[in-house]
């Protein structure tokens, strides 16, 4: 999410070949998964309440998608406290 | 490639969304190949909403169509019409008044296989849709190309159909992209190629420009490929030519601003062509 707004804010927005690019990317990544922004948001949240029952989370958890070629990824980075 | 011996390739063209240029592709790519010399057979599967007939000029040639042929009414070879103009050209026409599920993959499978041994090439002009018309069309073919124009409608069916195709099994997909304005891309004001691309991850085959002259070739009943003048016409030639295996660069279209070609003018006066 963070790369994606950071392609937002780094390019010129304004042009409307921009702005197909971007709704493209969203649109392309979800159309292949089947998956709504809802389901994945609770599919994050989901996954770190799991994670949160076993292990002590440290900082800020991150679960997104990431993309490679036609493939997708589900990307989780999830830093847990040392004893 | 050579001719006489090389096996026959079964390509179908799909799209996902209708009116992007799938029959227009097909007019035209099977006409350059016809033309080359290639025996080539195109077969119209959009059933109940057929046009490959007239965007040929062979509408008024048709007298049996496939279903006819499917349901035993006629042999294949009564059914096939041959253009006169492309005497290596060979049509098997849609039926207009009948339904895309009165056929199945098997039956188009069996015609396919029918018509191998005859051809180089048999196009596959598919129907818009995901559905059994879709099914049918790529039952039979070895490969697979994906027409698309350069908006986001456009790029997200191909994207389903690109996917479709490679759970049906694909390893053979490319990608033509119809009806791009260089002019536009420039002022980012359209879909460029390279986005294209990076969208839908597949090797491209073609880039056909938005040219007038396909309108007023269709309006004729004529093939555009053999208007000379015509950037779409070369763009078709370029695609059938890749087919037979070419390397054929693409153009870059940097040439068509208008303060482009006036230079592009002044190259030409000053070099004394």
């Amino acid at each position: 999410m963070l790369d994606f707004i950071k392609k937002i804010y780094t390019r010129d927005e304004s042009s409307s070949r921009n702005q197909a690019n971007n709704r493209l990317r969203v649109v392309l990544s979800h159309d292949r998964l089947n998956l709504t922004p809802e389901t994945l948001n609770s599919l994050k949240e989901d996954i770190i309440v799991v994670i949160a029952n076993h292990l002590d989370i440290d900082g800020s958890p991150e679960v997104r998608l990431i993309t490679e070629g036609r493939n997708t990824a589900l990307d989780i980075s999830i830093p847990v406290k040392g004893r | 490639m050579d001719k006489k011996n090389s096996e026959c390739h079964v390509i179908v063209v799909t799209s996902g969304k209708g009116g992007v240029g799938k029959t227009t592709t097909v007019a035209n790519v099977s006409t350059s190949l016809a033309k080359m010399g290639y025996r080539v057979a195109v077969m119209d599967l959009d059933i109940g909403l057929k046009k490959l007939d007239l965007i040929l000029g062979l509408e008024n040639r048709v007298i049996y169509d496939i279903v006819q042929v499917i349901e035993g009414e006629c042999t294949l070879k009564q059914a096939l019409v041959r253009d006169k103009r492309f005497p290596e050209l060979h049509m098997l026409p849609a039926a207009q008044t009948r339904n895309k599920d009165e056929i199945t993959p098997e039956q188009v499978k069996d015609l396919c296989s029918q018509m191998r041994p005859d051809f180089d090439f048999v196009l596959i002009d598919c129907p818009a849709g995901i559905e059994q018309g879709f099914r049918n069309a790529i039952a039979a073919a070895d490969q697979a190309l994906v027409v698309t124009n350069p908006e986001v409608s456009a790029v997200r069916d191909a994207d389903r159909i690109i996917g479709m195709l490679e759970s049906a099994g694909f390893q053979d997909i490319k990608l033509i992209v119809n009806r791009i304005r260089p002019d536009m891309v420039r002022h980012g004001d359209m879909l460029s190629i390279e986005d294209l691309i990076e969208h839908l991850c597949i090797d491209l085959l073609g880039v056909v420009p938005e040219d007038r002259n396909v309108v007023v070739s269709t309006n004729r009943g004529e093939p555009i490929i053999l208007n000379d003048r015509s950037s779409a016409a070369l763009a078709f030639n370029n695609i059938a030519r890749r087919i037979i295996g070419e390397e054929v660069e693409f153009p870059t279209f940097q040439d068509d601003s208008f303060w482009d070609r006036l230079r592009g003018l002044g190259r030409n006066l000053f070099s004394g062509r």
